[in-house]
């Protein structure tokens, strides 16, 4: 397969694309990371949770007036605010629900029978919604909910001053040759199969169309610029806020040191008083609210993003290969794991092979699991009998 | 002492070949009793014989063996495809009558997909559990998208299999087989080391059994069945495509597999038919309320598992009690719906065909709940254990190896 030819120069843009999205991963592999940490547990359901976020925040944007087809123009942070938290109560709820009726039956269980209930549960989520929720067509959250559409342009090395000043001149070019083409067609000219004269026109205007965008690739070669939505950088510091909440509420709060002792030793935790079964819950409720958060600012700050049932397969899945990557059980890995499968990604985009975005997932784990399957911050055991 | 053996294995010897003899016989008969039903028909009865390959073949690697493999629509994939290409490429070359044509394909579909299963099973020794289920299905993805971006492979369309060829006794020739082999195989000693290794990994390697190659082995073999199967498959729809062997397959067959009780070959055969055909006749059922469609799972799930820990008594009573409980199911089913009923939004009509998925969802959950080891558990439906269930002591057949 030809590679396209790499360019060195959009490099920087796609670290900072992978970066972005990776925020998203992490938000969801924390939950997948937090519940194996205490459950031993693949919660394959969360993508289907994030799903459900997303929906919710879809609802949430309906219930403000954000409607399809709706004509508001002002909207404000605190829309933006509701949408999350409607978001996150929805996922923790649904979570907890999960939990209680789907794992904690069949906790004493092989792990194996928990395993194929999480794929029963991520299935009936996924096509039983299929019954309830708006699928076709695809529905999206208005970008209008959003006040932060505009978007930061850090300027690392401009483009040599004369070809600007050439790209200019060939933009007042191409917007003749578009005036004259259009004056021919609102004089009646057939845009599919226009008269001769009308056809040199034509030529002329694609022509010049063509040699601007000759230019402006090589002025984007030339230049090192990056693009930053202001929304997408809000997701990125909403996520570092909440990841520094959690870390807080793991490392300094009594729930928080339950957590880390059930995910020690459940047994010996139980033993010593601690409330096992609400510690679960709690740990659902807080990994299925993360996945939430990050289910709203997927579906809002990614704009155009469409919400369907399958939503959250492959976030769920990618998610879930960055969690493995960064140490299955370790918050911090669960962190690294997931900015560092955004960049995977965007690397893949960037080499120009973007269909194989999706395998590149799978690729990663099988790597990690073969190489050091505990890994990059975590540690393997060895089994002892 | 001798003599008892030999005279024992020739009295085997002549019903063997007796057994094998009828069955070559009825199935080359299949396609002609069948000839009159509507292609329909005969188009459910080939491919419930493709999920019993399936079904089986994948109880090798997850019930036999115990490694949770989640790939398996990958081997299937890989068989139909080399079918496809074989058929797109090779078929007007060598002009091959189709019925020598067809076991080639098999075999060729079987050695891509053994092959496939070769490289799938090599992690396996380094992974248990759910990751090697998670690196199984990655496998089975990574496979679907190059197969989605390759020109050769006509990317999402797929390719045209020109000869079309529908046999319900190959087919089920095929199922027979695979059942056949599964089960010879659990008598040889060879086959006990794939128990050993499911039932414990160190205590088996402690013993001699070779662990690798016992589990690598059983990928092998797995997926050549399903790679037999997909050049099955190819050749009966007559076009191959990634659509046909998404994630959902996989979870299916390992629907099937744990439904029929992990390890138990008939228990597949039973699942794979059933679960295959309950979809199938959804399709035809009508529109139904939304409030019934919640009811029943609800009041089930509830229902059994309450009554079902409650319960410790003798075995005679628990199957009047069972019936009891599946009777009191119905009833709050129906009441439940007529309860739901009444809330807003219950009254939605939903279509029969989108139950399908919804259907399998709810299996898996209710079953682990209920039943997690399957509804054979890990017996097989042969005519001993009927008279052990019913309280006769059968004779015994211990294997010595």
């Amino acid at each position: 397969m030809p590679l396209a030819a790499v360019e060195l120069s959009t490099l920087p843009q796609q670290l900072a694309n992978g970066i972005l999205l990776g925020s998203i991963y992490a938000l969801i592999a924390l939950g997948y990371t937090m519940v194996y940490g205490v459950l031993k547990l693949i919660n394959f359901a969360h993508g289907e949770v994030f799903m459900l976020g997303a929906y919710a925040a879809l609802f949430a944007s309906w219930g403000l007036g954000f409607t399809p087809n709706n004509t508001l123009t002002a909207t404000s942070p605190v829309n933006l605010l509701i949408m999350l938290l409607a978001s996150m109560a929805l996922c923790a709820v649904v979570g907890v629900i999960i939990e209680r009726f789907a794992y904690r039956p069949i906790r004493n269980q092989p792990r194996i029978s928990s395993l194929i209930t999480a794929i029963g549960v991520s299935l009936l989520l996924q096509y039983g919604g299929q019954l309830f929720l708006p699928t076709s067509p695809a529905p999206n959250i208005d970008g209008k909910v959003n006040p932060y559409r505009n978007a930061v342009e850090l300027k690392f090395r401009e483009a040599p001053l004369a070809l600007r000043e050439e790209a200019k001149g060939l933009e007042s070019q191409v917007q003749k040759a578009q005036a004259e083409w259009d004056a021919r067609l609102a004089a009646g000219e057939s845009r599919f199969a226009p008269s001769s004269e009308g056809r040199i026109v034509r030529d002329a205007l694609n022509a010049a169309k063509t040699e601007l965008n000759q230019k402006q690739t090589e002025i984007a070669r030339q230049s090192a610029v990056v693009v930053l939505p202001v929304g997408q950088l809000i997701m990125l510091g909403a996520t570092v806020v909440l990841m520094g909440l959690l870390t807080y509420l793991v490392m300094f709060t009594r729930p928080g040191r339950a957590m880390r002792a059930v995910s020690h030793d459940f047994d010996s935790a139980a033993l010593m008083g601690v409330n096992v079964n609400s510690i679960v819950t709690f740990t659902f409720l807080i990994g299925s609210a993360l996945a939430g958060a990050g289910a709203m600012m997927n579906a809002t700050f990614l704009s155009g993003t469409k919400i369907d049932t399958f939503f959250g397969m492959l976030p769920g899945v990618k998610a879930f290969v960055a969690a493995v990557l960064g140490g299955i059980g370790n918050i911090p890995g669960a962190v690294l794991g997931g900015v560092l499968m955004g960049v995977a990604e965007a690397l893949v985009v960037w080499v120009g092979i973007g269909q194989y975005r999706d395998a590149v997932a799978f690729v990663v784990l099988i790597a990690v699991l073969l190489l050091r399957p505990g890994g990059l911050l975590g540690s393997s055991k060895v089994e002892k009998v | 002492m001798s003599l008892a053996i030999h005279r024992n294995w020739t009295q085997f010897a002549w019903v063997r070949l007796l057994s094998v003899g009828g069955v070559l016989l009825v199935l080359s008969q299949l396609d002609g009793l069948l000839a009159g039903q509507n292609d329909f028909v005969k188009r459910l009865i080939i491919l419930a014989g493709l999920y019993v390959v399936l079904a089986v073949s994948l109880n090798l690697i997850n019930g036999i063996t115990g490694q949770f493999s989640m790939g398996h629509a990958a081997f299937y994939m890989v068989g139909a495809y080399t079918a496809g290409y074989l058929a797109s490429t090779q078929f007007t070359r060598l002009n091959l009558p189709l019925t020598l044509w067809m076991p080639l394909v098999m075999v060729a579909g079987a050695i891509a997909a053994a092959i496939a299963g070769l490289i799938v099973g090599l992690p396996s020794l380094r992974l248990r559990g759910d990751y090697l289920a998670i690196v199984t299905l990655g496998f089975g993805e990574i496979l679907r998208i190059v197969a989605n971006n390759s020109t050769e492979l006509g990317k999402a369309f797929g390719l045209n299999v020109s000869p079309n060829f529908r046999s319900i006794g190959l087919t089920w020739g095929l199922a027979i087989l695979c059942v056949a082999c599964c089960r010879n195989l659990l008598k040889t000693s060879r086959g006990l080391q794939f128990l050993a290794v499911r039932e414990d990994e160190i205590a088996s390697a402690a013993m001699g059994v070779p662990v690798t190659r016992t589990k690598v082995l059983a990928f092998v073999v797995g997926s050549a069945f399903a790679g037999a199967a997909g050049a099955v498959l190819a050749h009966f729809e007559g076009f191959v495509s990634t659509a046909m062997f998404s994630m959902d397959v996989s979870f299916i067959l390992v629907t099937m597999v744990v439904l029929g009780g992990t390890g138990s070959i008939t228990g597949s055969v039973i699942a794979a038919v059933l679960l295959f055909y309950i979809p199938e006749a959804m399709r035809e059922l009508p529109d139904t309320p939304m409030a019934r469609i919640l009811g029943a799972p609800i009041a089930i799930v509830a229902l059994l598992r309450r009554e079902q820990e409650r319960f410790h008594g003798p075995a005679r009573q628990k199957w009047a009690r069972n019936l009891g409980i599946v009777l009191g199911c119905v009833v709050l089913a129906i009441a439940l719906g007529a309860v739901l009923a009444n809330l807003p939004g219950m009254n939605t009509m939903v279509q029969g065909s989108k139950l399908r998925m919804v259907v399998f969802a709810i299996t898996l959950i209710a079953l682990m709940l209920l039943r997690p080891q399957g509804i054979l558990a890990h017996h097989e439906l042969s005519w001993d254990w009927v008279q052990r269930l019913r309280g006769k002591p059968a004779p015994t057949h211990e294997v010595s190896a």
